[in-house]
């Protein structure tokens, strides 16, 4: 096909102050996620951790206001959610253990258990969960509607990078606010098996405490503490690459945050599965 | 944009346009005008070519984050529906290509981000949200963000779609005026008619990914080719 090009137009070109100039041929997408998932993740994962070290060193900066907006979406918002579900975990842990232990009549050492595997597993597992559910299918969701509506090409357009403007604050406010609720967590589990304990299995306030102090340490607390942590940080990671890694189409905000939520979960139990086999394995790490 | 994995989109494209100029990329939709866009400022990689804007290029098949910064510290882009992050005000967004690029302090930023916004006609409160504007409002405002770092060109997809008559003739105005201004070139990337009637100094057609046509307004109208004929007439066959 011929070309209606103006005569001359070579020539205007080669004597004029050129602004833009480009010749190219461009072929199809090679896919959203050259390398793969994993790599994808990786990518994420790095990213996230140099922009949070940079975060904490520039407290003032541009993104930090994020971080105390994002702790606020995260984490105060989760707190009546997982508030009300570890009074109703402590509940349920008692019923199920002192069902168990009456069999062999031990079932006023129910307390015991509830102390030592509500905050070393119960707690931050529970609260992993919930925060997945709530917040998971969220960060993925915003960053694919933003994917959709041009706001990461914007961002990369302008050679900002998504990861530290959306990432790390989001990340670094899971990190904070899952160890903090995790030990809210602990807490109200402790309360709720109190509840069932003197309510229902008809022990005293006094013999509960004793039990509890007997059986839980400042160690269990930590190691909660510090599952939480990775929790947090393959929660965010995973929810976020599966929010950046989709096509700019409408639907895929949905599609993106159903597979968040599962992704998030298996990464989650995977986690869990790797420290308590860890632990399994090396006891000297069991403090 | 489908095909086999191994056949190219966008074929031998050859753009150019001048310090104060402006270009219209005038094409069907799904002819691959945003696509062309995107591979404008790197942000899909290309099989091979070049791109250079003022002196500052990078290569498209293997873009390099150095290179692209510096290009695109050049290069102003209004992207399809504004694309402002809604989640932070009219303001921080303005701000942000300041605060990163030119690593001004924040009330300097502010200022600066002030003065645009009212340049494009748009005045706002500190914690005035995107989506507190208006379409059309948010469009002005993307401008602003756009023009933040004084680039020498100007990417713009669909800047109109979606406005009314009146608020796309007043955002041309706008436009245009802070062309003569601040003499950037600019390329509209379009399937909207009217911008062939508009003052372009050049429109290249584009159509299943080739520029199938070049010229000015003049010279297209008097084309017979088909595809040229039917985008360029339909204003006629509207009436």
């Amino acid at each position: 096909m011929s070309l209606p090009v103006q005569s001359g137009d070579a020539a205007r070109r080669a004597t004029r102050e050129s602004f833009l100039t480009g010749e190219f041929t461009v072929r199809p997408p090679r896919g959203l996620r050259p390398g793969g998932r994993f790599l994808s993740r990786g990518r994420v994962a790095l990213g996230s951790l140099h922009w949070m070290g940079w975060i904490l060193v520039s407290p003032r900066s541009v993104v930090s206001g994020g971080v105390a907006r994002e702790l606020d979406a995260l984490g105060v918002g989760a707190l009546r959610l997982v508030c009300s579900a570890s009074i109703l975990v402590g509940l349920i842990a008692t019923f199920q253990v002192a069902y168990q232990l009456k069999q062999y009549g031990a079932e006023s050492v129910s307390a015991l258990a509830i102390g030592w595997f509500g905050t070393r597993e119960v707690g931050p597992l529970v609260v992993a969960l919930l925060v997945v559910t709530r917040s998971a299918s969220a960060i993925a969701g915003e960053f694919a509607a933003m994917t959709a509506g041009g706001e990461i090409d914007a961002l990369r357009a302008m050679s900002l990078d998504p990861v530290k403007y959306l990432v790390a604050p989001k990340n670094l406010a899971l990190l904070v606010a899952l160890p903090a609720l995790t030990v809210i967590a602990d807490g109200l589990i402790t309360l709720g098996g109190w509840v069932g304990t003197t309510m229902f299995l008809g022990f005293n306030t006094r013999f509960y405490l004793e039990q509890i102090r007997s059986s839980l340490s400042t160690s269990d607390i930590a190691i909660g503490a510090v599952k939480s942590v990775i929790f947090a940080f393959v929660i965010a990671v995973i929810a976020s690459d599966e929010g950046l890694g989709v096509d700019r189409r409408v639907a895929a905000i949905g599609e993106a945050a159903s597979r968040a939520v599962v992704y998030c979960l298996l990464g989650v139990l995977a986690a869990d599965t790797l420290v308590n086999a860890v632990f399994y394995f090396i006891p000297s790490l069991v403090l | 944009m489908t095909g086999p994995a191994s056949s190219p989109l966008i074929f031998d494209i050859d753009l150019f346009v001048g310090c104060g100029e402006t270009l219209l990329v005038l094409g069907p939709i799904q002819s691959g005008k945003s696509m062309l866009m995107r591979h404008l400022v790197g942000l899909e990689s290309a099989s091979s070519g070049t791109i250079a804007v003022d002196g500052e290029s990078f290569d498209p098949t293997r873009p390099v984050e150095k290179e692209l910064r510096a290009f695109r510290a050049r290069v102003g882009v209004l992207f399809e529906g504004s694309a402002l992050l809604r989640r932070i005000s009219v303001l921080e967004n303005v701000e942000l290509p300041l605060l990163e690029h030119e690593h001004r302090s924040r009330p300097r930023a502010r200022d600066a981000a002030r003065e645009l916004l009212a340049e494009v006609g748009i005045e706002v409160d500190d914690e005035t949200l995107p989506v507190q504007l208006g379409r059309a409002g948010q469009r002005r405002a993307a401008l602003a963000r756009a023009l933040a770092l004084r680039p020498r060109l100007l990417l713009l997809d669909e800047p109109t779609l979606g406005l009314d008559s009146q608020a796309a003739h007043e955002f041309d105005e706008t436009l245009h005026g802070l062309q003569k201004k601040y003499n950037f070139g600019i390329v509209i990337f379009s399937h909207e008619i009217r911008y062939a009637y508009a003052p372009a100094n050049q429109i290249d057609v584009l159509a299943g990914g080739r520029i199938v046509a070049r010229g000015t307004r003049e010279s297209l109208l008097e084309s017979n080719d088909p595809v040229i004929h039917g985008l360029l007439h339909r204003r006629e066959r509207e009436r």
